[in-house]
C-alpha cells in the first residue's frame, strides 16, 4: 500500500479520457464556430437593429478560427458537435452513477468556503482553508461548466434545426437570440476554460498528473504547499521525506 | 515539423497504444493507462497537424461519414406538421433582403428570344407539362410570411407567394418512384436537387411574388423556389425547370462542398 490515503487512481479513467476528448473537441468546435460566424459576424436579422452586441459586423481573427472556409467549418462543427455530447454525457452519466457528483454539486456553505479561497489567494488569509477533493472555486467552476456547455448544445440544436424543432427556437426567443445565446454560453465556457488552464499551470500543475495517469500525492497538492497562481509551486521540504542525494536543494 | 510528419508519429503512437493493449502477456491496467495517455497524445498531434487550415486529409473521410448520419437524422426530424412563421415584431426585410446569383450580371429571363416564359415540370411524371404564371397561379395560391436562413447565419423575414410545389405535384402526377426533385435555372445552369419530403413540404412554393410585389429580378423573377425548411442555397432562383428524378443530382453550392441536404 502506498502513502497516500486514496487507494486508487485520482480521477476515475472514464473521467480522464472523457476530459482530454472533450478538451479537443470544444478547441474544434470553437475554431470551427468562430468560422462559421464569420461568414455573418453579426446577429441582427436583415433590415433591423440588434441591441446587444457591440461588435456588430466585427470579424474574428483568422488565426483564432479552424476548417479554412464556411462549408468546412460547418463540416467539422456537425461531426465534432456528436463527439462532444457522447463524451459529454458519459462524463455526467458516470459521475452521477458513479457518485462523484457529490465532489461537485453545489452545497450550503460552499459561498463561504469561496469566499475564504478568495481571501487566501488575495493574502488576506495566510493558510489555505481545508477543503474535499476540490476547493470552493474549483467545485462551483466545475459545476457550472457543464451547465453552461449544456446551454451551448441547446441554443446549438435550436439554430441547426430552427423549423423542423422550431419549438425550441422558439423557447430561446427566436432564431436570432438562439444564436446569441450560442454564442455568449460559448464564450463564458471559453472564459471558464482559459481560467481552469490558467489556475492548472500556475496552481496545481501537480493536477495534470491526474488527469492523465491518475497518478496523485498529497505531498504535492496546493494545500501541503500552500499554494496561490504562480507561488508555492514547489512541494514543501518535509524531514520525512527522503530528498535524493544528487539534486542540491534550493 | 511538416505536417506529414506529424501524422505520421500519430499513427506510430496510436499503434503502439493499440500493440500495448492487445498484447496477452501486459498488465491490463497499465496497459489500460498507457493506452489513454497516448490516445491524448495522438489526438494533441493531430489536432496540431491540422491547425493551420481545412484539417487532417485523413478526417475528410470521418466528415463524410458523420455529414451523412447527420442528414439522416436531420430526414428523421423532418416534419410537414412543423411550420415556420416570421416572429410577430420582426420587419419584413423589403430591399434589404440580400440578394445574390451566379452570372456576372442580374439574370434577366429573355422572352424574345426563348419565347414566353413557362415553368417546366417533368421527369418521372405521368403528365409532364409546362404553366404560365397564370396557369400556375390558377392551381392554388398561398401566401406566407417566414424566415430565410442562409448558411451564412443570418436570417430575413418576407412575404412570399406562390403556389405549394405539391399541389403542383398532384397536377402532373408524380412516380412513386420520384425521390429527388430537381430545381434548374437560366442563372448560369445553377440548380439544387432536393429530398422529395422536403419539397412536398406545405411551406415549399414556387414562388412569383414577394412582399406584396411580383418578384423582381433581383429575387429571381419570373418565378423561384422558396421554403424556410431549407437553408437559401437550395432554393433556386430564376426557375426553369422542376424535374423529378429517382437518384439525386448534386446542386451548384453541394458540388462545392456544402452540405447536400441543407434543411433547417
Amino acid at each position: 500500500m502506498s502513502a497516500s490515503r486514496h487507494a486508487g487512481p485520482r480521477h476515475h479513467w472514464i473521467v480522464r479520457a472523457t476530459h482530454w476528448i472533450n478538451a479537443v473537441a470544444f478547441t474544434i468546435m470553437v475554431g470551427s464556430g468562430l468560422r462559421i460566424f464569420n461568414a455573418y459576424p453579426a446577429f441582427a436579422r436583415k433590415g433591423e437593429q440588434f441591441c446587444c452586441y457591440p461588435f456588430e459586423g466585427m470579424r474574428v481573427p483568422a488565426w483564432l478560427t479552424f476548417g479554412a472556409w464556411l462549408g468546412g467549418a460547418r463540416h467539422w462543427h456537425f461531426a465534432m458537435m456528436w463527439v462532444l455530447v457522447i463524451t459529454g454525457l458519459i462524463y455526467v452519466g458516470f459521475i452521477y452513477l458513479h457518485g462523484e457528483w457529490r465532489d461537485l454539486v453545489p452545497r450550503r456553505g460552499d459561498a463561504r468556503d469561496a469566499w475564504q479561497m478568495v481571501r487566501f489567494y488575495l493574502f488576506v488569509r495566510k493558510d489555505h482553508p481545508p477543503h474535499g477533493k476540490h476547493n470552493a472555486l474549483q467545485k462551483t467552476t466545475y459545476f457550472v461548466m457543464p451547465v453552461v456547455a449544456a446551454l451551448i448544445v441547446v441554443s446549438g440544436i435550436a439554430i441547426w434545426k430552427p423549423v423542423s424543432l422550431g419549438w425550441l427556437t422558439n423557447l430561446l426567443g427566436g432564431y436570432v437570440w438562439a444564436r446569441y445565446w450560442h454564442f455568449t454560453s460559448m464564450l463564458a465556457l471559453v472564459a471558464l476554460s482559459l481560467v481552469h488552464v490558467f489556475m492548472v499551470l500556475t496552481v496545481d500543475p501537480y493536477s495534470l498528473r491526474s488527469m492523465i495517469t491518475g497518478g496523485h500525492s498529497e505531498r504535492l497538492s496546493p494545500i501541503a504547499r500552500n499554494a496561490r497562481p504562480l507561488l508555492g509551486l514547489l512541494p514543501r521540504r518535509q524531514p520525512a521525506a527522503p530528498i535524493p542525494p544528487k539534486e542540491p536543494s534550493a | 515539423m511538416s505536417s506529414r510528419i506529424l501524422r505520421l508519429k500519430t499513427v506510430a503512437l496510436i499503434d503502439r497504444g493499440i500493440e500495448r493493449l492487445t498484447a496477452r502477456d501486459s498488465q491490463a491496467p497499465v496497459a489500460r493507462r498507457q493506452f489513454l495517455s497516448v490516445s491524448a497524445t495522438s489526438l494533441a498531434a493531430a489536432f496540431l497537424a491540422g491547425c493551420d487550415a481545412a484539417g487532417p486529409r485523413g478526417a475528410e473521410r470521418a466528415l463524410a461519414y458523420a455529414a451523412r448520419k447527420n442528414e439522416s437524422v436531420e430526414r428523421w426530424l423532418l416534419r410537414h406538421t412543423s411550420m415556420d412563421r416570421g416572429s410577430p415584431g420582426a420587419i419584413v426585410a423589403g430591399n434589404r433582403f440580400p440578394s445574390y446569383f451566379v452570372s456576372d450580371t442580374v439574370p434577366l429571363f429573355d422572352a424574345t428570344r426563348a419565347g414566353p416564359w413557362a415553368l417546366e415540370v417533368s421527369g418521372l411524371v405521368q403528365r409532364p407539362a409546362r404553366f404560365s404564371i397564370p396557369q400556375l397561379m390558377g392551381l392554388a395560391q398561398q401566401t406566407q410570411r417566414v424566415n430565410h436562413f442562409c448558411v451564412e447565419g443570418w436570417n430575413a423575414v418576407a412575404e412570399f407567394h406562390g403556389v405549394p410545389l405539391r399541389e403542383l405535384a398532384r397536377a402532373v402526377g408524380v412516380s412513386p418512384d420520384a425521390q429527388i426533385v430537381d430545381f434548374q435555372s437560366f442563372d448560369d445552369g445553377y440548380h439544387e436537387s432536393w429530398d422529395i419530403e422536403s419539397a412536398m413540404h406545405p411551406q415549399t412554393l414556387i414562388v412569383f411574388g414577394k412582399d406584396g410585389q411580383p418578384l423582381t429580378p433581383a429575387y429571381g423573377a419570373p418565378a423561384r423556389v422558396h421554403s424556410p425548411i431549407k437553408l437559401g442555397y437550395k432554393n433556386t432562383k430564376y426557375l426553369t425547370k422542376v424535374v423529378f428524378m429517382a437518384e439525386r443530382n448534386g446542386g451548384y453550392w453541394s458540388d462545392k462542398g456544402y452540405e447536400w441536404y441543407g434543411g433547417t
